[in-house]
């Protein structure tokens, strides 16, 4: 394995942990997955929509985000929103990752 | 939309049917168009099956994109598994001492102990026992297997036992190469009382009846025994001293670990050169023509010693291949350790 490809691996792992958080912090309101995949590029996030997609089924079937089908533009959408159980584990996840974001700036200080 | 549509059926087919496979194509579908969409809004142009291709290239194989659905493409997951190598540790050595046992009491009942006969019946229990293992791991594998897709999480998770778990129930790490006395000890003294009955009392093996007040009795081994007592003492008398060496030394060493392996290989050699001489067992039905043992009961009595006594020898070689199949294990393990 070349340096090039552990850094790649390593900054993979990273990221996907922080996806979770930045999925349900984006979803107050429905967005559709590619909507939510832009939106997330655009705010300096690049999701591979390999990640994303099933990351999304899978917080839905864990009860932290609900999806319905709506017929737009001639298309159906599968459109996700954060649900109760997710708003209530918002907050502490949002506290963890402050936590987490002040003890690594101590460390890498 | 062709190419989509084509595309999307590909990823489908390599999704699991029960979890949402139409649902993950319809999304799969509608976001492809979209990006479709957007591709054509950039380029200036019209949806095309140029851009069709770059778009579908870009998302990746079908199977991998399949793949990311199913991040977890285990025939037994992690939290099975544990369970499914107990289950194997159990069931395989049952079944493979099952079928050798029975593959000896079959070549030293249905074979004079020599020949050819001797050597196929032997060869094919080996080779039942292995087929056997090999098709109770297909079996098991396949239940746990099913297990794992049939089962709900919350069962599976139901398995675990770490909540039960205390700390304090922590047994003291055994020192692999600390002996056990207990066993060594009553190693010790079964081995002298059988070298004592072997040397002093051969008398007492065999079969002892009162008739017209007189003692008869009829030893149980022939001079073709007897004939072994040497190579026995000098197994058994080695067993002891090596033994004592242990009990006072209180360690395993690589010389000891050899030293037991040899002990144990020349026990099995004998065992084996015993179990096929012929005529071993002194008596046979006429040895009781002068009792009150009728014809049927001395024939059934002399088919019972003539049974037991290669069973009792395949036990021992059994139990003696298990112990120098522990100390190379040992002696290997230690190899690597000091390197």
């Amino acid at each position: 394995m070349t340096n090039t490809e552990s850094l790649e691996n390593v900054v993979l792992e990273l990221r996907r942990g922080v996806i979770v958080l930045a999925a349900l912090s984006q979803l107050g309101s429905e967005q559709y997955g590619y909507s939510l995949l832009k939106q997330l590029a655009e705010l300096g996030m690049e999701v591979d929509q390999g990640t994303l997609y099933p990351l999304l089924r899978r917080l839905e079937a864990q009860g932290l985000l609900v999806s319905v089908w709506k017929l737009e533009e001639a298309r159906p959408r599968r459109y996700y929103v954060i649900s109760a159980e997710g708003k209530k584990l918002l907050p502490k996840l949002k506290k963890e990752w402050a936590g987490i974001v002040s003890v690594m700036d101590k460390m890498l200080a | 939309m062709n190419l989509i549509n084509r595309y999307v059926t590909e990823v489908g087919k390599r999704l699991p049917l029960l979890k949402g496979r139409e649902d993950i194509e319809k999304e799969l579908r509608s976001t492809l168009e979209d990006m479709l969409e957007d591709r054509a809004q950039k380029a200036g142009r019209p949806a095309d099956e140029a851009l069709e291709i770059e778009l579908l290239k870009e998302y990746g194989a079908p199977q991998t994109v399949a793949a990311t659905y199913n991040p977890q493409p285990y025939l037994i997951g992690p939290r099975l598994f544990p369970f499914f190598l107990m289950v194997l540790k159990i069931v395989i050595p049952i079944v493979v001492t099952v079928l050798l046992v029975l593959a000896g009491i079959r070549a030293a009942t249905e074979t004079p102990f020599m020949g050819a006969d001797f050597v196929n019946i032997v060869g094919a229990g080996l080779g039942e026992a292995f087929s056997a293992a090999i098709a109770a791991f297909g079996n098991i594998a396949l239940v746990f297997a099913i297990l794992e897709r049939v089962l709900p999480d919350e069962q599976i998770d139901d398995l675990k036992m770490e909540e039960d778990w205390n700390p304090a129930s922590l047994a003291a790490e055994p020192d692999p190469d600390s002996v056990k006395r207990g066993e060594l000890i009553a190693e010790i003294v079964f081995t002298f009382v059988g070298l004592a009955i072997l040397n002093l009392y051969p008398n007492i093996l065999g079969m002892g009846f009162f008739m017209e007040d007189e003692w008869i009795f009829i030893p149980m081994f022939s001079a073709a025994f007897f004939a072994f007592i040497p190579w026995i003492n000098a197994t058994f008398l080695a067993e002891i001293l090596l033994d004592i060496y242990l009990l006072r030394s209180a360690l395993w060493t690589p010389l000891t670990r050899v030293a037991k392996i040899i002990i144990e290989a020349a026990g099995i050699a004998l065992a084996v050169i015993i179990l096929r001489t012929p005529n071993i067992i002194g008596f046979t039905g006429k040895s009781f023509a002068n009792s009150s043992i009728s014809a049927d009961a001395a024939q059934t009595l002399t088919t019972v010693f003539t049974i037991m006594f290669p069973v009792i020898l395949i036990i021992v070689i059994i139990v003696q291949g298990i112990e120098i199949a522990k100390a190379v294990y040992r002696l290997f393990k230690a190899k690597y350790q000091t390197r």
